[in-house]
This record gives C-alpha cells, sequence and structure tokens, in this order.
C-alpha cells in the first residue's frame, strides 16, 4: 500500500513504520538516560513528603545504613477511597520504606511536622551506586 | 517543499522543535503556576478550579493560537520540520505510559478493555454502513468513515484508503469530521467527568472508548487530571487506547471485506499482509515497558527514579501536544459538510454517548488496579 500525500506531511520519516521504530529508539536512549543517571551520576536524593500529611514517626537517624525495604518514616493521611460507588475519607498510617539501600545523611521532619506532597524535605540519602533510588 | 535528508533533516527540524520546547517550558515554568495563584472574579485560582486549565489543555491551546492566529493557517516553513515530529513524541509518550502498569494490573482491566472497545468499534462501523447507505453516500467514502469514527480518526482512515480506492478529497473530509469532534470532546469531557463526579477509571474508560484519536485520549485523561501514575485517569484512559489501536489492521481488514463484496475487480489483500503491513509497531515499546516495570527494572513505585521518568513523560507529552495543537486547522475543519458531516457526527455523538451511559451503568468507580 503506498503512503498517501497526507501522512507524509505530518511527520519526518518516510513511513508510519519509521516514525514507530524512532519512536521505539527515542524511548530506549530516553529510559537508559534516566535509569544511568540515577543509578550511577546522582549521589544523594532528597526525600519529599509523597503526600500530603502529618508526621507520626521518623524511624531511622542520620547516618544509619539502610537497606531496601527498611521503614524510614511513617505519615498520617487521609486516604480517599471509593466504597460502594460512594467516596469516603479516613485518616490512616501509611509506612515509607527505603526504595534502596544507602545511608541517612540528614533528616529534616520530626514528628507532629505537617508536610505537603512535593513541597516538605523529609531526608537526604545517599543512596549506593548502580542501585535506583 | 524540497525533501531534506540526513544531517539537513536533523538541522531543519530544530528550529521548530525548539519553539516548542520554548512554548511548553513558558507554560510549565511561568503560565500554569500564575493561574493557581490569580484570582478572578473573586475566586482564587479560577482557571484552575472553574476551567479546569493545566499545562497539557495550555499545551494545545498555544498550538492553535499559533497556526491559526499567529501563522494564519499555515506553519512557517522555519518550523514546519519540527513540528512534524509530533507524532513522534505522542507515539514515545504513549510507549513510556506502559511503564504504569504491571502484566497482572493489564490483565485485570484488560478483559474490560478489550469488550467495551470490541464491541464500541464494530457497532460503530456496522452504524456507519447503514446509515451511510441510508443518506446515498459512495462506497468508497461509506468503507473510509467507517474506520475513521469506528476506531481511529487518522490512521485507519489512512490505512483503509487504498483498499477502498477512496479519493484524498474524501479522505480529507472524513479525517475532518472526526477530528473536529474530537477536538470538541477534547475540551468538553473534562467539564462532563467533573459535574458527574466520574472517578478516573470511569473518565479513563469513557473517553477511551468514545473518542478516537491518541493524542486526544492522551490530553482529555491528563486535561481531567494531570497525575501521571498507576490508578490516574491516563493510566486507566491509555489501556483502551492501546487495545483500539491494535484492533487497526482488523477493522481495516473488516470493512476492505465489506468492499470486496460489491467490487469484483477490487484489489486483493490478506490480512496476514495488513498486519505485516499496518501492525503499529510501537505498541511493543508499550508492552515491552510494562515488562521492564513488572521485573522491577524501572525502579520501585514512589522511587525518585519513576518520578524523573514521569516528569521527563509529561514533557514528551506536552511537546507532542503542542503539535498536536498546531495541527488542529479551523479552516480545514470546515471543509467538513454534507453527508459525511451528518454520519461522521451521528455516529461520533451516538458512540461518545453511549460509551458514557455503559461505563455509569456497568464500570464501578473503583477497580483494584
Amino acid at each position: 500500500m503506498s503512503e498517501p500525500k497526507k501522512n507524509a506531511k505530518m511527520t519526518v520519516f518516510k513511513t508510519d513504520r519509521h516514525e514507530d521504530m524512532a519512536a521505539m529508539f527515542f524511548v530506549t536512549i530516553l529510559v537508559l538516560s534516566v535509569l544511568i543517571y540515577m543509578a550511577y551520576i546522582v549521589p544523594t536524593i532528597v526525600l519529599k513528603a509523597p503526600m500530603d500529611g502529618k508526621m507520626v514517626a521518623v524511624t531511622v537517624q542520620p547516618e544509619a545504613q539502610v537497606k531496601k525495604g527498611d521503614l524510614l518514616y511513617s505519615l498520617e493521611i487521609k486516604e480517599k477511597k471509593y466504597v460502594h460507588d460512594t467516596l469516603e475519607e479516613k485518616l490512616v498510617v501509611k509506612e515509607i520504606r527505603a526504595k534502596t539501600n544507602g545511608k541517612i545523611l540528614s533528616i529534616s521532619a520530626k514528628p507532629g511536622d505537617n508536610v505537603k506532597k512535593d513541597k516538605n524535605e523529609i531526608l537526604v540519602l545517599k543512596h549506593e551506586k548502580g542501585t535506583l533510588p | 517543499m524540497e525533501e531534506k535528508h540526513g544531517m539537513a533533516k536533523v538541522i531543519a527540524i530544530i528550529p521548530g522543535l525548539a519553539f516548542m520546547v520554548f512554548t511548553l517550558y513558558l507554560l510549565r515554568t511561568y503560565v500554569e503556576p500564575w493561574m493557581t495563584t490569580a484570582v478572578v472574579f473573586g475566586q482564587k485560582g479560577w482557571f484552575v478550579q472553574v476551567l479546569h486549565l493545566n499545562y497539557i489543555l495550555l499545551a494545545i491551546i498555544a498550538g492553535m493560537l499559533y497556526r491559526n492566529l499567529l501563522w494564519a493557517g499555515k506553519i512557517p516553513g522555519w518550523a514546519e520540520e519540527g513540528f512534524r515530529t509530533t507524532r513522534l513524541f505522542i507515539k514515545s509518550g504513549v510507549m513510556m505510559l506502559g511503564s504504569l502498569y504491571t502484566i497482572q494490573s493489564l490483565a485485570k482491566v484488560g478483559g474490560v478493555a478489550i469488550a467495551l472497545i470490541m464491541s464500541f468499534v464494530f457497532g460503530t462501523i456496522l452504524f456507519v454502513m447503514y446509515y451511510g447507505r441510508v443518506q446515498k453516500m459512495d462506497r468508497s467514502l461509506i468503507g473510509v468513515m467507517a474506520a475513521a469514527c469506528g476506531v481511529c480518526g487518522v490512521s485507519a482512515a489512512i490505512a483503509t484508503t487504498p483498499a477502498v480506492r477512496a479519493k484524498p478529497a474524501d479522505v480529507a473530509l472524513a479525517i475532518a469530521t472526526v477530528l473536529g469532534f474530537g477536538i470538541a470532546s477534547m475540551f468538553i469531557s473534562p467539564f462532563i467527568g467533573h459535574m458527574l463526579h466520574l472517578s478516573d477509571y470511569q473518565f479513563g474508560a469513557w473517553v477511551g472508548t468514545g473518542i478516537l484519536n491518541s493524542g486526544q485520549v492522551l490530553a482529555t485523561c491528563l486535561a481531567y487530571n494531570p497525575t501521571i501514575a498507576p490508578g490516574t485517569a491516563v493510566a486507566y484512559g491509555e489501556i483502551w487506547n492501546v487495545v483500539r489501536v491494535i484492533s487497526i489492521p482488523f477493522v481495516v481488514f473488516f470493512i476492505t471485506m465489506w468492499y470486496w463484496r460489491a467490487e469484483a475487480e477490487a484489489e486483493h489483500i490478506t490480512l496476514v499482509g495488513i498486519i505485516k503491513d499496518k501492525f503499529p509497531v510501537f505498541i511493543i515499546g508499550f508492552f515491552a515497558m510494562t515488562a521492564l516495570s513488572s521485573l522491577g527494572m524501572l525502579g520501585a513505585e514512589g522511587s525518585s527514579t519513576i518520578q524523573l521518568m514521569r516528569t521527563v513523560m509529561s514533557w514528551i507529552f506536552g511537546l507532542g501536544l503542542v503539535g498536536q495543537g498546531a495541527y488542529i486547522d479551523i479552516r480545514e475543519l470546515k471543509a467538513a459538510g454534507g453527508a459525511p458531516l451528518k454520519v461522521g457526527l451521528a455516529a461520533g455523538l451516538i458512540k461518545y454517548a453511549l460509551a458514557l451511559v455503559v461505563v455509569l451503568l456497568f464500570v464501578s468507580k473503583e477497580t483494584n488496579f
């Protein structure tokens, strides 16, 4: 089947198949760049509040070594959930665990603090090289 | 315009692409934050709270304004090649969305998506075939309209064209009608969704079934909820979109078969041939991302790596949608008219409304995704 002119106008590629292959190549490069950057180039990461809430407890200390899955802190949040098609809100305590092995460099939040999603810094972690923090 | 090759082509892409990046940068860095605090009619954040504007809708609107106001209907030569990367970004974004799922979660929601999409796709095709005959439309035009209204405004219409021997003008007419409908629904759907208090799952299911273009499905879902994460409107809508895109070769085959019944001398093509030629292979990338995510190779959910991946994704979508907006030519949409417009609008509206009714009646607000 020949490619109609209309199609050729909307792409820089010869055919849709070429465009698909280019998109696959582009995504591969992007994903690899993100993974290599996070695993090998970024030495420390600042963990910010993953959602709005109130700090309940911080279970790690500065300079402590943590392993993937270790409890870092817990946060009281308002959870919205549909129960029988009705939106219900309730307070739940969410446990935040380490996503990778590493060392805690500093902790900025303390129990009782109100934190905002992506705004308030909780702790700084130096992760093991080659792991994805 | 003279066809460029190699490095010359890459260089030709840069000005338009840089302009798209700059536009998106301005929208995300200055315009969107300003809108969240701006007081209009005595209400703080009126643009966001009432108009539900976010960088996604702004990107499309900016693209439309460039083309239709600033550039008087035609993308200028210096920016043309850059704007032609639009579909590359949309396809790349769709592929990266595969990382929002695991194989188990896809299997859980995939069954509902396949059932809904298949009934609506083939239901619409049969309706267009019937109503097109009532309107005394040419069989070629019916074939293209059926593909455009049934499965995908642009890709399927173009893929069906040679098999049903449609005239370029017919294809343009079908595409204009369906895209015009899609653009309207892209801006209206978030309002309807908020009005009916649809959950992200219901909204994704509705829009994924009722809207016919990958870019428009993405834009509408992100306009409803700009968060890119599992359990959000875009995560659900995309499953429906992927099922629809996969069905394109089968729809082309079905319509071609229908056309042949009355055209003995028509060119004969096999299903294998159509799949080989027209299968959207970028979908393989989507499933590859799902496989990597299932194996935990992209980082844990909630990790900084995943967050960075999603920030990259949001920029990819934003770029694609500035371009998508710039491909909306109001004058081209005026080309839609006559019987094709009647058939296209009837099919589009029925599908859009019926999908909403089905979702409200049979799709629960919450899923264990």
